[in-house]
């Protein structure tokens, strides 16, 4: 689903995704984690065709980003860090504005919005304006229009960042279902038990290159953890060297 | 670390640092310091460009008052008091801008910006933050007066062949002139946002506006300008002398920034220092009344103005028909941007309100080409009603990129933190293009004709007149609204809360003076044509083939002039939107 091809991002002299190479499966929970400042962000900016890559090559679903980009964007759904959405729609006109632009039937729209708002416990504010919504609303405002259109790829960033535990359980049992219906999705957080609850596999990006990759197990080997090793210790002796080293001990 | 014993450094320090001001307006001048560094460092060209169109904008300014100023004084008996009531007619129209741009500035600044949060939460003594957030104020709503002011001063020193002192006493004046307006527009601000309710911020906003077209108009009343080309409408030349020769009134800030300049070139330094005294102490008290009002009223204000409130009218069934009605010709994505643009628009209060403002522009616009005598025994003549005609459709022009530049301009920038939504779709982003392009065209055309149609009814002027100005401003139009978007394009703020903000910024000014000399260039294309015609007309002679080679050159480049800068702006515009990393 997911084709990542020697990736680069700079910004002046600082290089933010350095030759990033990555593939993720079909059907696959993938977690993305990393330090502050790594490249997480950036990474799944490119993704989403936010910024330019400075080089690589990005395909979703088959479709380079590049030079497909409306085919490749139809297939996904994103959740960004920062949940801005337009503060003068409703929630409900904000959910039928994102299902029209991904090209979803008026009337098959109208059944999704009411099924995603009563999911996402925003039925009782769905005609107040944006405005007025907390912060956890407006993340599970921006999570059930990423999930209008049923897509087939759901790449999040930071997630659970202002959710209640209500919310948290529910953003946990969406996207385990989403999976199971053979839907991907990528997801990059600090919440290394929501990783390590969800994710098939795990990478884990340091200063803009991909440390490490595999499943828990196969990070627990590579950091030379114990079995049953938590994957807050496995993270941070994997990173721990390269941390060290840029800052030059 | 010893994170005790840092928060107890930090707190012997206090009385130092939170008595700074400078600590509220350092996020400001780092941003602008990085912004001309970067400028310096990255874009010496752009940088040299701007500073080319500031200094042909203020050249601009400095030659059309030193003309009139020179014409002014061509007559001794009467030219240094048509020279007054000119700077007088100055002030006054700065003051009426600066009091209600600070009301709105105060809005932002005071209570709608989106650092608040974090200085309210500061332990920030309340008279520094309010005079944090007053300079910012005044700043934001006063530069571009100033920007008018120093070429305009220069042009009045130069005329009357002034010393140094006038230079001096000038730029001494501004500060407390442009002080006083903002106290008045922050205190109003504080008590409007405090007698209202916010979930009527929409009816605070529509007393606003109406209290500035009250203003507009009664400025235009005091004005009277229709008198300086009525005088025989006095009961003698002298009377009209003496009536200009009156001051509006000895109370009135802007008679005495009036007096300071004139008595200053007059060489009666005495009486010039006396009045900037009288203007000085009553800026510091009104800065310090201001500042009792706002800190007593701040808390509440600004609690309230956080209240969230329900968009009424925008989901009435009736609103939303409308809507699919005149969005109908357009295609889905399109249309599904241009309502979601309508919608965000006309819930949007400090946008929206600003319609009934130019709504009094307009009719005050109109309104002085209705007073301007045309008939028998007027000063004009059936050359004068067209050239005014002519020189009507480069102000008109004006007017629109005067709009242009703040519902335009900024749209862009506005979207900025949106921007992932369309962006990380299946958008084409010339879409959205096109959606900022098509709901700021429709209306600008309409205040476009409005402007041309009534105005040369008033007048009067010959048919052809009336329809090059339509025509003129139908051609250049598109242009103008295409070149706000490239240029918003081109100098975004991505992170900007309001539209105010981003019109005043560089990137405003950029717009403004490329819409001059846009404009510019198609009324000198278009003055030969005109004149040839009249000319024509006048002597009632034939237009020989050559000539009318010559107009149909003259006006087909002119055409040919909007339709470039309509196609270069859109192309660049939609590459630099595809371009904009968010």
């Amino acid at each position: 689903m997911i084709e990542i091809q020697g990736l680069t991002k700079r910004y002046a002299s600082v290089v933010a995704v350095d030759d990033l190479n990555l593939s993720v499966d079909t059907g696959e929970v993938f977690g993305f984690v990393g330090p502050n400042g790594a490249g997480k962000t950036t990474t799944i900016r490119m993704m989403m065709g936010l910024i330019e890559p400075t080089a690589g090559s990005i395909r979703l679903g088959g479709h380079d980003l590049a030079s497909e980009a409306r085919a490749a964007k139809a297939l996904c759904g994103f959740v960004p860090d920062r949940p801005h959405i337009y503060e003068k729609l409703t929630g409900a006109e904000f959910l039928e504005f994102v299902a029209g632009l991904y090209g979803v039937p008026p009337a098959a729209a109208r059944e999704r919005r009411t099924e995603l708002l009563s999911m996402f416990d925003l039925t009782e504010w769905q005609n107040e304006l944006v405005e007025t919504y907390s912060h956890g609303m407006k993340q599970r405002t921006v999570m059930a229009a990423a999930l209008i259109h049923a897509p087939r790829l759901l790449v999040l960033d930071e997630p659970l960042v202002g959710m209640d535990p209500r919310g948290a359980r529910l953003l946990k049992a969406t996207l385990r279902q989403l999976a199971d219906s053979g839907a991907t999705v990528f997801v990059s957080t600090h919440s290394l038990g929501l990783v390590e609850e969800l994710c098939d596999r795990i990478g884990i990006i340091v200063r803009g290159k991909l440390q490490a990759l595999g499943t828990l197990e196969e990070l627990r080997d590579a950091a030379g953890s114990r079995n049953g090793a938590q994957l807050e210790e496995v993270f941070l002796k994997l990173t721990a060297p390269v941390e060290r080293h840029s800052l030059g001990e | 670390m010893n994170l005790r014993r840092s928060v107890d450094d930090r707190a012997t320090d206090e009385s130092r640092t939170t008595g700074a001001l400078r600590w509220l307006l350092y996020p400001r001048r780092r941003a602008f310091a990085y912004r001309l560094s970067d400028l310096w460092k990255n874009g010496r060209w752009q940088l040299a460009g701007i500073a080319t169109l500031v200094a042909l904008f203020s050249v601009g300014v400095f030659y059309l008052v030193h003309r009139t100023l020179a014409y002014f004084l061509g007559f001794p008996e009467f030219g240094s008091i048509l020279t007054y009531k000119l700077l007088n007619m100055i002030f006054v129209v700065f003051f009426s801008i600066l009091a209600f741009s600070n009301v709105v500035t105060a809005l932002s600044t005071f209570y709608l910006s989106d650092d608040l949060d974090r200085i309210v939460a500061a332990p920030v003594p309340a008279h520094i933050f309010f005079y944090g957030r007053f300079v910012e104020t005044v700043f934001e709503s006063s530069w571009m007066i100033i920007m008018f002011a120093v070429p305009a001063f220069l042009a009045y020193g130069i005329a009357h062949t002034a010393g140094p002192d006038f230079y001096l006493v000038a730029a001494l004046t501004l500060p407390p002139f442009v002080v006083i307006p903002a106290a008045i527009g922050v205190a109003l601000t504080s008590i409007l946002v405090n007698v209202f309710p916010a979930r009527r911020t929409r009816e605070v906003l529509v007393l606003l506006a109406i209290v500035a077209f009250a203003l507009v108009y009664l400025v235009l009343r005091l004005l009277q300008p229709e008198r300086l080309l009525h005088p025989e409408t006095s009961a003698s030349f002298a009377h009209f002398l003496n009536g200009l020769d009156t001051p509006s009134s000895m109370l009135l800030p802007t008679t005495w920034a009036s007096e300071v300049l004139h008595r200053s070139l007059q060489g009666s330094l005495r009486t010039s220092v006396f009045y900037w005294l009288v203007l000085t102490s009553t800026a510091a008290a009104f800065a310090v009344l201001c500042e009792l009002l706002t800190t007593r009223l701040y808390l509440s204000g600004w609690t309230k103005s956080q209240e969230g409130r329900k968009a009424r009218f925008t989901q009435r069934p009736i609103w939303e028909r409308f809507v699919t009605l005149i969005t109908a010709p357009l295609g889905a994505q399109t249309r599904l941007l241009v309502i979601k643009e309508l919608r965000t628009f006309f819930r949007d209060t400090s946008q929206w309100s600003q319609l009934v403002l130019l709504l009094a522009l307009v009719v005050v616009y109109v309104y002085n080409f209705r007073v301007i005598p045309i008939g028998e025994g007027g000063l004009t003549t059936f050359y004068f009603r067209n050239v005014i005609a002519f020189f009507n459709l480069a102000l008109a022009g004006l007017v629109i990129a005067a709009v242009a530049v703040r519902f335009v301009y900024p749209s862009i920038s506005l979207e900025g933190r949106y921007m992932w939504i369309t962006r990380s779709g299946p958008v084409d982003v010339s879409r959205v293009w096109w959606s900022k392009f098509w709901i700021a065209l429709l209306p600008l055309v309409v205040l476009g004709q409005i402007l041309a149609l009534a105005t040369n009814y008033y007048l009067d002027v010959l048919p052809m007149m009336s329809w090059l100005s339509s025509v003129t401003l139908l051609a250049i139009t598109p242009g103008l609204v295409a070149l706000g978007l490239a240029v918003g394009a081109t100098y975004p703020h991505l992170g900007a809360d309001s539209a105010s903000k981003v019109a005043a910024s560089a990137g405003g000014l950029i717009y403004m003076i490329l819409c001059v000399a846009f404009i510019g260039v198609i009324v000198c294309l278009e003055a030969w044509p005109v004149y040839t015609f009249f000319m024509h007309r006048l002597y009632e002679t034939p237009i020989s083939t050559s000539a009318r080679l010559g107009i149909a050159t003259s006006l087909g480049s002119a055409l040919a002039l909007s339709v470039v800068v309509f196609v270069v702006s859109a192309r660049t515009g939609i590459r630099r939107l595809y371009a904009l990393e968010v």
